[in-house]
């Protein structure tokens, strides 16, 4: 519980210090952008605040890069 | 506005030596001593001679297009679509490298210093001066470098001398007895860490220098400069501690530290020596941090990034947490994957796009002939 207060304080704190100049220029791709990335950002925090399990973004580029990886290894054995 | 924040080539210079020897200080004597036993040094000097060559290559590709940033570059030379998808690939290199920045300083503590205290915290606490440093912009922290340099070559400077009498010269004979694979992990080990990742650089170095023709000789002497910092630790590794313990220990370059003794009297003065890898590593965190962010607005053509740090930050923060679940997937990450990705990012796409450029100004060029 303390985890989540903390962090949607976190938030707040962040939307104080920058909402207000963007509301003013009515800079709208900005406002969308910030107020999507806030919000992977605290649901993110508060997943990792409550142990929750979140896929791991380096399996994928592992995955990804996977064949030139084994060729590498292949070539420097 | 903030676009034409200029730096100059003596602050473009210092960023560049903090870049390269950045992590690699800390890491790359163990994996060269682990793989080239006591020629490690020799691995290192190839490492450093490669990594100039991949620095000729960022030289040439950036004096090209002497105003734009690498993301601009991409959607110049690949066309939109195609450029963006490359662009994306750049920004997910210099975001996810961040977060494991952010990792390697909290676990340098935990495992080093402060043995108890939750990796989330100190985490937390480096992701805030890191998330300040980029909203106050180039100029600042570039300035802020020089101060640090100077702390930095100080520091540098007592732990060469004071190490001079612990040398013990049989550590590094045999010579030349490792084998050429061996060596060429070794040494592809380093130019990746240090030289290969500095395509993030290229978000700074043509555009926001403010003399170009000097900073693409500045950007060679700055690496040289690291690069031989980065020889004289792995030899003092091998000269001091020996091959076998260089390559077992996590963080040789610490443990020289501890071996200090100066008449027995300044002695475990490692803790201040700690000072010395911060700066460091906090000057290539903060250079992952800009060029992600710098990228991220430039491909979504946002004018201003500065609104997309906190947010962009606290992802950053808590990616670093869970991206290495435990040493081992550490090492296979780091060791494997890691290669890879920095080579097709850093390597790879320049070249791609140094091909792509220099035929597509050759097919201007008959064409107005």
């Amino acid at each position: 519980m303390w985890v989540i207060t903390g962090i949607l304080l976190v938030a707040i704190l962040i939307i104080i210090i920058e909402v207000p100049a963007l509301w003013k220029e009515r800079q709208k791709k900005e406002l969308w952008v910030f107020s999507l990335l806030l919000l992977i950002g605290v649901g993110l925090s508060i997943a990792v605040g409550l142990d929750a399990n979140i896929p791991n973004p380096f399996d994928w580029i592992a995955l990804l890069f996977k064949p030139l990886s084994d060729f590498m290894m292949w070539l420097l054995k | 506005m903030l676009d034409n924040q200029k730096i100059s080539v003596r602050q473009f210079r210092i960023l560049v030596i903090l870049f390269t020897i950045g992590t690699s200080i800390l890491i790359v004597p163990a994996t060269l001593a682990f793989e080239a036993k006591q020629d490690a040094w020799i691995a290192a000097i190839l490492g450093v001679g490669m990594g100039l060559l991949v620095i000729l290559l960022y030289n040439k590709l950036g004096l090209m297009f002497p105003d734009m940033t690498f993301v601009q570059m991409n959607q110049k030379i690949l066309g939109k679509w195609l450029g963006k998808m490359a662009s994306l690939l750049f920004f997910s290199l210099s975001f996810t490298y961040a977060s494991a920045l952010l990792f390697y300083t909290g676990n340098f503590f935990i495992t080093e210093i402060m043995p108890e205290t939750p990796l989330g915290s100190l985490v937390i606490l480096m992701g805030i001066i890191m998330v300040m440093a980029v909203r106050y912009g180039l100029e600042t922290f570039a300035r802020s470098a020089e101060i640090f340099f100077l702390l930095f070559f100080f520091l540098f400077i007592t732990l060469v001398f004071s190490l001079t009498p612990e040398i013990e010269v049989e550590n590094i004979q045999p010579v030349f007895e490792v084998e050429f694979k061996p060596l060429l992990r070794g040494s592809i080990f380093l130019v990746v860490t240090s030289t290969v990742n500095a395509v993030v650089l290229l978000m700074i170095f043509p555009a926001n220098v403010n003399q170009q023709m000097e900073a693409q000789k500045s950007f060679l002497i700055g690496s040289l400069i690291g690069g031989l910092v980065m020889i004289i630790i792995t030899l003092l590794g091998i000269f001091v501690l020996g091959p076998y313990y260089s390559a077992t220990e996590v963080y040789p370059g610490y443990d020289l530290t501890k071996e200090i003794n100066l008449g027995d009297f300044v002695t475990r003065i490692d803790a201040i020596m700690a000072g010395m890898w911060m700066i460091t590593i906090y000057f290539k965190l903060i250079l992952y941090f800009y060029a992600s962010v710098l990228g991220f607005t430039q491909i979504l053509e946002i004018k201003d990034y500065r609104p997309f740090t906190l947010p962009l930050g606290m992802i950053a923060i808590v990616l670093s947490v869970i991206v290495y679940p435990n040493v081992v997937y550490q090492q296979e990450w780091d060791t494997k994957t890691a290669n890879a990705y920095s080579l097709t990012v850093g390597l790879f796409l320049p070249l791609l796009l140094l091909g792509v450029a220099v035929f597509r100004k050759k097919m201007d060029q008959k064409k107005h002939t």
